[in-house]
């Protein structure tokens, strides 16, 4: 506020513009920046493009870092969409293994459980025979038992004289045409 | 009793046989009182008890055979009771039979019958099995019920069997 103050109270009359420095000052100032500027170019230069090479070079370094570890970044995500892909395959390959051992257990249990079927078939028919067959011997054994008792009571009641003397005739008979 | 003493037995009394005469006869008469004595039980019991005095079984025999047989057949075996030799009697009658027809160069046809045969019948039946067998046969029927038909003859080791005893027996061993 002050300086606007100062500005305000000077009197554009007196330079020969209100706004630019007179000439000396202005020839003076600019050789003193010149001097100034040469000086910093040739003292401060060298760390100046020594600090901005540095920087480059870091700057770089990093701009490669960067590159690098994107590069391994989509290795690794290579590596990972690989490794996903072998997961989805060891998977498939899994059930695939599974519905495989699942069929060879079915079919093995079907033939087992058909090989026990045919023979439990083959012992009941067999249990059948048997005792079909043993019931057949045991009436075949009643029947002869009864024939057995019967036949001589039945023979000899039907035996008459007449038929014993017969027997007597066909005996001689055949005796004596045996020669 | 053994083969040894059966046959000295039967020697004997085979020797006694021919002695007395009517050999033939007297065989068959012995013949008749073995199978008999083979088929009742109560006769062989009762004679071949010990402890029955021989005397009364001799009665006993005499009893049964006296004026049915002739003397020679009754002494034989009153003389096998007192001798206690009597259930060796079929043993040796049979021995004796077959020395007596023997003496006659003839062979024993055993036959069994459920009837008695007539006289004709046996002399056929002589005949049939002189024939069949090629030996001159004596005859010693034997009447049998338990062969319920038909006869069985016995010429040595040969049997000629046509009973209906034995067809029943096959019939039952078939069944």
């Amino acid at each position: 506020m002050r300086w606007i103050t100062l500005l305000a109270a000077e009197d554009p009359t007196v330079t020969h513009h209100w706004l630019l420095p007179e000439t000396p000052e202005i020839i003076y100032g600019g050789l003193a920046s010149l001097v100034v500027v040469s000086a910093l170019v040739k003292f401060a230069g060298p760390s100046i493009k020594k600090g901005f090479k540095a920087r480059t070079e870091r700057i770089q370094k990093e701009i490669d870092d960067a590159a690098s570890a994107k590069a391994r970044a989509e290795d690794d995500a290579r590596g990972i969409r690989s490794a996903l892909g072998d997961v989805a395959s060891e998977r498939s390959r899994m059930l695939q293994e599974a519905d495989r051992q699942a069929e060879a257990l079915l079919a093995e249990g079907r033939a087992r459980i058909a090989a026990e079927v045919a023979d439990l078939e083959a012992k009941a028919e067999a249990d059948i025979a048997a005792a079909r067959g043993r019931s057949a011997d045991e009436l075949r054994s009643q029947i002869a038992a009864l024939a057995s008792r019967a036949t001589p009571i039945v023979v000899e009641a039907t035996l008459t004289e007449a038929t014993k003397k017969d027997l007597v005739e066909s005996f001689i008979a055949s005796v004596g045409a045996a020669r | 009793m053994s083969r040894d003493k059966i046959a000295a037995y039967a020697d004997a009394v085979a020797s006694i046989v021919e002695a007395e005469g009517q050999a033939e006869r007297t065989a068959d008469e012995l013949f008749r009182v073995a199978r008999a004595f083979e088929s009742n039980d109560q006769l062989r019991t009762t004679l071949s008890d010990g402890t029955i005095p021989a005397e009364r079984r001799q009665q006993v025999v005499e009893q049964l055979l006296g004026g049915r047989a002739q003397a020679t057949t009754v002494q034989v075996v009153s003389f096998l009771v007192a001798t206690s030799r009597v259930r060796d009697l079929p043993a040796i009658v049979d021995a004796v039979v077959q020395r007596v027809a023997s003496g006659r160069d003839q062979h024993v046809a055993e036959v069994r019958s459920a009837i008695a045969l007539t006289s004709e019948q046996e002399q056929r039946l002589a005949a049939a099995l002189a024939k069949a067998t090629g030996k001159t046969v004596d005859l010693k029927v034997v009447v049998d019920p338990s062969v319920l038909g038909g006869l069985v003859a016995t010429v040595g080791d040969e049997v000629i069997d046509g009973t209906v005893r034995s067809r029943l027996d096959q019939l039952k061993t078939l069944i």
